[in-house]
């Protein structure tokens, strides 16, 4: 791990193994990620619920990546659709100062 | 042919409530000058926050119509909208038919598990009590807990 970037530690990490104290090579821990949209069924992906989408817009205010939220391919379509109209009505932000 | 749109739009925090009502008048008429078209729906949704300044205003009223209508009219609507001081921001979307997805993948759902509840031996329907973790339709709210990293993948 040493050299690279210390994301390893975290969920969003790619780092597949992590060196253990005695030096043994060890699979790292990582829960799967699923679709938020798919597994609690919400067909709907509205640009007026701005509770559903803020979790999807972190500090900078850019799109969570699929990457790291682990939404599929088909709602992650849906949800930038959605977030982007909710930005044009200021619902939640462009950008953050 | 009559398409179904929703018109949100954003007045400015100085107007009164009676500028809003006349607003939503203003497009009632413009509706109604139209031939078979109608307001389905007005909601208000009163004073919010804006998440950034539009202008010099941090506060807007919002105002939700779900206008059955044609293209005609909501470029009529669009127009007037436009010319309108007082609003300071403005979405028209169709939404016809991405409700009849919708309603096409929720349909197919509840069919397919009927289908396998009853192959399975148990009532077509979701009987109360039943599962591991309660329908989570009703309480959405434990999926907005989401500052810490972990949350997001469950």
């Amino acid at each position: 791990m040493n050299g690279r970037k210390s994301f390893g530690a975290k969920k969003g990490g790619r780092g597949g193994t992590t060196q253990g104290k005695d030096g043994q090579r060890r699979p790292m821990f990582r829960r799967r990620k699923v679709c938020k949209f798919c597994s609690d069924k919400i067909d709907d992906i509205n640009y007026k619920d701005a509770k559903l989408l803020l979790p999807f817009v972190p500090e900078r205010a850019k799109i969570l990546p699929r990457r790291i939220s682990g939404t599929c391919a088909l709602h992650q379509r849906k949800l930038r659709v959605a977030l982007m109209r909710a930005r044009q009505l200021a619902l939640i932000p462009y950008t953050a100062e | 042919m009559t398409r179904k749109y929703e018109l949100v739009y954003v007045v400015s925090p100085e107007a009164s409530d009676d500028q809003v009502t006349d607003l939503h008048n203003q497009i009632d008429a413009i509706v109604q000058r139209f031939s078979g078209t109608s307001i389905e729906k007005t909601d208000n949704w009163g004073r919010r926050r804006l998440a950034y300044e539009i202008g010099r205003h941090k506060e807007g009223t919002y105002v939700l119509e779900v206008i059955n209508g044609t293209g005609e009219l909501m470029k009529e609507i669009d127009r007037r909208i436009k010319v309108t001081d007082l609003i300071i921001r403005h979405l028209v979307v169709r939404v016809d038919e991405t409700q009849a997805v919708i309603e096409r993948t929720k349909a197919a759902r509840s069919a397919t598990s009927q289908r396998r509840r009853v192959a399975r031996g148990l009532p077509a329907e979701r009987q109360p009590g039943e599962g591991q973790r309660g329908d989570a339709d009703d309480d959405r709210d434990d999926r907005f807990d989401m500052g810490n990293e972990r949350g997001m993948d469950r």
